[in-house]
């Protein structure tokens, strides 16, 4: 094959692995989403057997802050099955092979929709040997002997692993942030509104007051006469 | 050939399943992400067509596509575009905050949804994870610990940008946090002083009302 060749089916590769979606030993998968007033989102995950499933998730923003959960295996079992919650955590520590089924519930809210950021990781058993990653048959091979290698490449991997988690930790971190962010702005616009109408409110009993006593002695001095 | 058997696993790959759900023919489905600025997110999507003859979901027809609208912290549109049934939408964020990815289809054809709905896979990576290592790799020549060391980096700099943001976040949270504190504390003797003026009001206008009408 011609070098020219070689370089465009090279480049026709770099293109499909760059489409391809995700898979290496550890997908995770994190979405933000507004769950509309009233209404019910599905969300649907493939596993294969064997693998370790970790769904969490989180109500940022809405009023009551919670929402009904339900995880459905492909065989129709209810594995988990929630109401009302504001955040949770699920582990699926054997998977069965098809989807999952990932359902947020706002049907009991009448008033508000609600925001909600979950996240899904999926541990795949069958590539726990150090995670080959699927960029390993475009790299330039080592110079240095395989075995001082090995060591070195150990524990970059590790410290890569530790740095996914500590993303993932950050994520739900900044979902905490969002949530409590929401809620403070909602108060100081409710504390804003009450306050005004207080206010109001007031002014407008102590005027009431004052001329219902007066309308008051005026009927009976009326009526006295 | 090696080259041939590698391409035909990025297939097998690429079919690999990521979460799906399921769109009406005009429904918007929106997603949040919260970013800092100078961030890359890609998304990758593949729309399914329910097949009544095969009884199962087979990817969708040519005509059927998917329309992209991304909105930036202040709601204004930085990417709003067509794609076809399986596509892929890349932008950088400017803004740090919430930026809002909303999909709907653009069919017209009433029939092509059959009354079913459109199933999407959707994947969205963000910062590092947009990165396509393989492409650097055969840029720069690197061998796999450099690869590595590489992607390294770029996590950590991903990891110092979200905590910068985090501290920006935190600060306007503290401002929101001081302003409902001074509201409420100056409601409250805003609100003593008017009683207290009203009741004097009060007095003094019934006082004089009474002596006008010569009852006290």
């Amino acid at each position: 094959m011609t070098s020219s060749a070689q370089l465009y089916l090279m480049g026709c590769l770099i293109l499909t692995v760059g489409l391809g979606l995700d898979m290496g030993p550890n997908q995770n998968m994190e979405f933000t989403f507004m769950l509309p007033t009233g209404g019910t989102e599905c969300f649907y995950q493939t596993a294969t057997t064997g693998d370790t499933m970790e769904i969490e998730y989180q109500v940022i923003a809405g009023s009551g802050l919670d929402v009904g959960f339900a995880l459905i295996s492909p065989s129709g079992q209810r594995v988990v099955s929630e109401f009302r919650t504001s955040d949770g955590i699920h582990m699926v520590d054997r998977t069965e092979f098809g989807d999952y089924r990932l359902c947020f519930d706002n049907s009991f809210s009448k008033m508000s929709e609600k925001m909600v950021f979950f996240k899904v990781v999926i541990n795949s058993q069958d590539n726990t040997s150090g995670g080959q990653e699927e960029w390993i048959d475009f790299t330039v091979t080592e110079s240095v002997a395989d075995y001082r290698i090995e060591e070195i490449r150990r524990t970059m991997d590790s410290v890569y692993r530790h740095l996914e988690k500590t993303r993932q930790v950050q994520a739900v971190l900044r979902a905490f942030e969002a949530r409590d962010r929401y809620l403070l702005e909602d108060n100081l616009w409710r504390v804003s509104f009450w306050s005004c109408l207080n206010l109001m409110v007031m002014l407008g009993v102590a005027v009431t007051q004052t001329y219902t006593l007066r309308r008051l002695f005026d009927n009976t001095k009326r009526v006295c006469t | 050939s090696a080259a041939a058997g590698i391409f035909l696993l990025n297939i097998f790959y690429s079919s690999v399943s990521s979460l799906y759900f399921h769109i009406g023919e005009t429904e918007k489905k929106c997603f949040i992400e919260e970013i800092p600025d100078e961030t890359m997110i890609i998304g990758n999507y593949r729309t399914q067509l329910y097949d009544k003859q095969k009884e199962e979901y087979m990817p969708a027809t040519q005509g059927l596509g998917m329309f992209v609208e991304v909105k930036d912290p202040d709601d204004k549109v930085i990417l709003s575009r067509q794609y076809g049934s399986e596509g892929r939408f890349t932008f950088t964020s400017h803004t740090p905050g919430e930026h809002q990815i909303c999909l709907h289809s653009n069919s017209s054809k009433f029939s092509l949804f059959a009354g079913g709905m459109l199933r999407v896979h959707l994947d969205i990576q963000v910062g590092e994870h947009a990165n396509n290592y393989a492409e650097i790799a055969a840029k720069d020549k690197l061998t796999e610990l450099q690869l590595r060391v590489r992607q390294l980096v770029e996590q950590v700099d991903q990891i110092q940008k979200e905590q910068n943001y985090q501290r920006y976040r935190e600060e306007r949270f503290r401002q929101t946090s001081e302003s409902t504190n001074q509201r409420v504390l100056w409601w409250s003797i805003v609100q003593t002083l008017i009683l207290v003026a009203i009741g004097i009001w009060q007095m003094r206008h019934l006082k004089s009302f009474f002596e006008a009408k010569k009852l006290v």
